[in-house]
């Protein structure tokens, strides 16, 4: 276990002193600060529109106005988690490669491998400081995120907000390591360096891009600006019904989006935030019930692939990889 | 420190040095990879200042670990080659060299699959394909072994005494030198120290027993 | 002449022999296969979940999707020239020109009669080449799945909107394999190499329409765009400045309108005249590179 910790505490030294590593970060945080300001901005346009509009009404002599728009704190942080589903998985994937890559690169890959070192201990070590450098970097985004919502947002925040973003953020944290240790898997597996690297680019470009964005196109709903129900005058209930004649088709639709995990993690971050209408502002608990399955799907997922890159880690792979 | 150094055509010149004394600079000076920044060369009558692609047409380059494109065979890689230095037609050409080289049966390969020898004797042959006036090759025994040493010198001299080539080598290799070189410069901190033919060169110091005494004599030290 | 030509063709060569670039091209051009099908599912499922509201009396709206262009079935296909593209030609780009910085074989290029320029030109000319290969196969198979799901085979109408759709495919394309060329020439790491244009292309692609237009990262990717809210303020204002830089969507604007997108309104010229400036100012910047830049290692 010592051995563990020792690859694990070097790891975490390389990272404190890898600049591009600070760079991707403060990318990430400074995505998730612009997201933040854009929902605020768009949420006090949508207020001076229904201020104008009530003024209008209130002129035209009419009493009834429809109800104003309300300010969700956590929703404004939905482009951010639409960043960290994007970007953030992108730069796992190079935090995991860099991993592998730099041993090789500058050729201590040997001296570590020629100690006694136990099966286990230079994957094993390597995934735990990696792990450890997300958990960092997930607590230090949801720092900025919520200081974000309070400052640039002025939402006023509560402790079950406090509780929903930290939920989101445990979902963040085991995103990220799901994509570092598929990429220090693929890495170590691969013949040559860069394979590793472009390999688990087309996994992220297939996982997080492509089938979500099929699955998105092939909503009905999507086909028309503003949304095919809201162009037909339908209301909710009418189209739950309509909708439940074509279950198949929603089947098939929603089958390829759960095929990615990255739908996993959007899922759980939308209900526990309440970005997804449907769960906005229900009790924690219900959220926990109802959102069981993908919790349970995510983190089996994180755990394959930790496992996947502590059983493709070994001295044969990590010896015939070169660069 | 300036560097002043006349290289006969013909010759098959050693540069001699320690780790760090210029040796490989002076390489890519000569070779137009790196630009002066003061003084000049002229290498087969084209001055590297004045007319680097003149110099670039007479001369061949052997850098130290030569690498090519791993996934393209060693036909794809010396075609490419050729044609940059101007062949338009130039498998007959590579066929020839790969010949002279002893290469042949390897055509359709992938240089990936090269050994160590392998890949030097193809840095050979895409720095010849040309026939240039001066060949230049930078430490050209690093890695190989016993045989693969004895093969590249018997291949120098044979390009040196068959086609008139003129061979600019750098080595830290003393004992090569005094198998392949027809003269010899001893660079210490950019400054040559020594320049003599190596007829001269023993003769002038007959106390001392080999090449690597009288390296020393020269009072050619590594910087510590 | 014979620098450009035998780099173009050792460029084109290269490609084909890397395993990697060939799984990335084949992903693309089976995103773009399946492209027309999708559509044609999804729109065939909608046609039925209209006609099963207009027959439960829920609505009197006419159809919306009633006399569509046959190209609504390609329009997925503009939304993966934006992801997959993009990234094909990024990752083409950067090895094009760390091949050589990373095996060190820039010296025995540079060490011949080769111009630096002729030699970047002719590597560009080949990853036009094999970018317009991909592109030209591409449109067959578009053309040829769009025929089949009409019952016709397309018009020369229709026909020539698919290939101005290549020809703006390929313009956004190499803009990016010239981004790519430029880090790959640049950068001390090939993991640099590589991330940069990466992060440059999301930037570009998700950050610069979320700042100028409101629109969410996720929503970028439908091929419908989003009602969004703008309004009078600083939106416009910030859009109008980010606007011209947010290259994708100027490509996803010119492609959407000679796809006949009813959703896009107005000229083309003007995203069409940005991505050729891009074009022309990345060609630029990239043939401008020095031979020490060439031949420089990296820190690896």
């Amino acid at each position: 276990m010592s051995d563990t910790w020792t690859v694990a505490g070097k790891e975490l030294l390389d990272l404190r002193r890898d600049r591009l590593f600070a760079i991707l970060i403060a990318f990430l945080a400074v995505a998730t600060l612009i997201s933040v300001a854009v929902a605020s901005a768009d949420f006090r346009n949508q207020q001076g529109a229904y201020n104008l509009y009530v003024a209008n009404l209130v002129k035209s002599g009419t009493s009834i106005a429809p109800a104003a728009p309300q300010l969700f704190p956590l929703k404004l942080l939905r482009g951010g988690i639409e960043y960290l589903e994007i970007l953030g998985a992108l730069f796992a994937i190079v935090l995991g490669y860099e991993t592998i890559a730099k041993e090789k690169h500058r050729g201590t890959l040997a001296l570590v491998l020629s100690r006694p070192l136990g099966r286990f201990s230079f994957a094993g070590g390597k995934m735990l400081g990696l792990s450890i450098a997300w958990l960092g970097v997930v607590s230090a985004l949801t720092v900025v995120s919520l200081l974000a919502v309070v400052t640039i947002g002025q939402a006023p925040i509560r402790g079950s907000d406090v509780a929903r973003l930290l939920v989101s953020s445990g979902f963040a944290w085991l995103y990220l390591v799901f994509w570092t240790a598929l990429t220090v898997g693929l890495t170590a597996l691969s013949t040559r360096l860069s394979t590793g690297l472009i390999l688990a680019l087309i996994i992220w470009l297939a996982f997080v891009l492509i089938i979500p964005q099929i699955g998105d196109t092939m909503d009905p709903d999507n086909q028309v600006p503003g949304g095919l129900f809201a162009t037909l005058r339908i209301k909710k209930p009418d189209e739950l019904a309509v909708l439940a004649q074509f279950s198949a088709f929603d089947g098939i639709r929603n089958g390829l989006e759960v095929s990615s995990v990255t739908k996993h993690f959007e899922r759980l971050t939308f209900a526990f935030l309440g970005i997804k209408d449907q769960y906005n502002q229900q009790p924690l608990g219900l959220v926990w019930v109802a959102m069981l399955p993908y919790s349970i799907t995510l983190t089996a997922a994180t755990f394959a692939s930790v496992v996947f890159a502590a059983l493709a880690t070994t001295r044969r792979t990590l010896q015939r990889t070169h660069s | 420190m300036g560097l002043t150094l006349n290289v006969p055509a013909g010759e098959v010149f050693g540069l001699l040095g320690h780790n760090g004394a210029g040796k490989t600079t002076t390489v890519n000076l000569l070779t137009t990879l790196l630009e002066p920044s003061s003084g000049d060369a002229t290498i087969n009558g084209h001055s590297v200042t004045a007319d680097a692609a003149g110099v670039r047409r007479s001369i061949g380059y052997l850098p130290e670990n030569v690498q090519f494109y791993d996934d393209l065979t060693l036909l794809e890689n010396l075609r490419f080659f050729a044609r940059l230095s101007g062949l338009r037609r130039p498998d007959a050409r590579i066929r020839d060299v790969l010949s002279f080289l002893d290469f042949e049966g390897h055509d359709n390969q992938k240089i990936g699959m090269f050994s160590k020898g392998m890949r030097q004797r193809v840095g050979i042959a895409q720095a010849v394909l040309h026939e240039p006036a001066v060949l230049f090759l930078d430490e050209p025994t690093s890695g190989l072994d016993p045989e693969g040493v004895r093969t590249l010198r018997e291949t120098i001299v044979r390009l040196n005494r068959e086609f008139g080539m003129t061979v600019f080598m750098n080595t830290h290799l003393l004992s090569e030198v005094t198998k392949t070189c027809t003269s010899i410069g001893i660079l210490n901190h950019g400054a040559l120290v020594h320049h003599d033919s190596l007829a001269n060169t023993l003769a002038a110091f007959p106390a001392e027993d080999s090449l690597e005494d009288i390296y020393f004599r020269l009072d050619v030290t590594s910087p510590s | 002449m014979t620098t450009l030509l035998t780099s173009a063709r050792h460029e084109v060569l290269c490609i084909l022999r890397a395993g990697v670039a060939l799984l990335l091209l084949a992903v693309f051009l089976c995103m773009v296969s399946l492209s027309s099908v999708i559509g044609w599912i999804t729109n065939t499922t909608v046609t039925r979940v209209y006609e099963k509201v207009l027959t439960d009396g829920l609505t009197t709206a006419p159809n919306p999707f009633t006399a569509v262009s046959p190209l609504y079935y390609a329009r997925n296909s503009v939304i993966y020239v934006v992801l997959i593209g993009a990234l094909l030609a990024i990752v083409l780009g950067v090895q094009s020109t760390l091949r050589d910085r990373k095996s060190t074989t820039s010296d025995l290029v540079l060490s011949r009669p080769v111009n630096t320029i002729s030699r970047l030109a002719g590597t560009l000319v080949g990853l036009g080449v094999v970018i317009a290969a991909v592109l030209l196969l591409s449109t067959v198979i578009s053309w040829g799945s769009i025929s089949i799901i009409v019952g016709a085979p397309l018009g020369p109408d229709p026909s020539l909107r698919l290939a101005v759709f290549a020809a703006l495919s390929w313009a956004l394309m190499m803009i990016f394999a010239l981004l790519g060329m430029l880090t790959g020439l640049h950068s001390r790491k090939e993991t640099t190499a590589l991330l940069v244009p990466f992060v440059v292309w999301s930037a570009v692609t998700f950050v610069l329409p979320q700042i100028g237009a409101n629109a969410r990262p996720v929503a970028l990717l439908n091929p419908v765009p989003a009602l969004i809210t703008t309004g009078t303020n600083s939106f416009d204002l910030v859009g109008a400045i980010t606007g011209p830089f947010a290259i994708t969507e100027q490509f996803k604007r010119a492609a959407g309108i000679a796809l006949q997108d009813e959703s896009l309104t107005g000229s083309p010229t003007a995203s069409i005249v940005l991505l050729g400036a891009f074009l022309m100012a990345m060609t630029w910047i990239v043939l401008a590179t020095s031979r020490r830049q060439l031949r420089s290692g990296l820190n690896e």
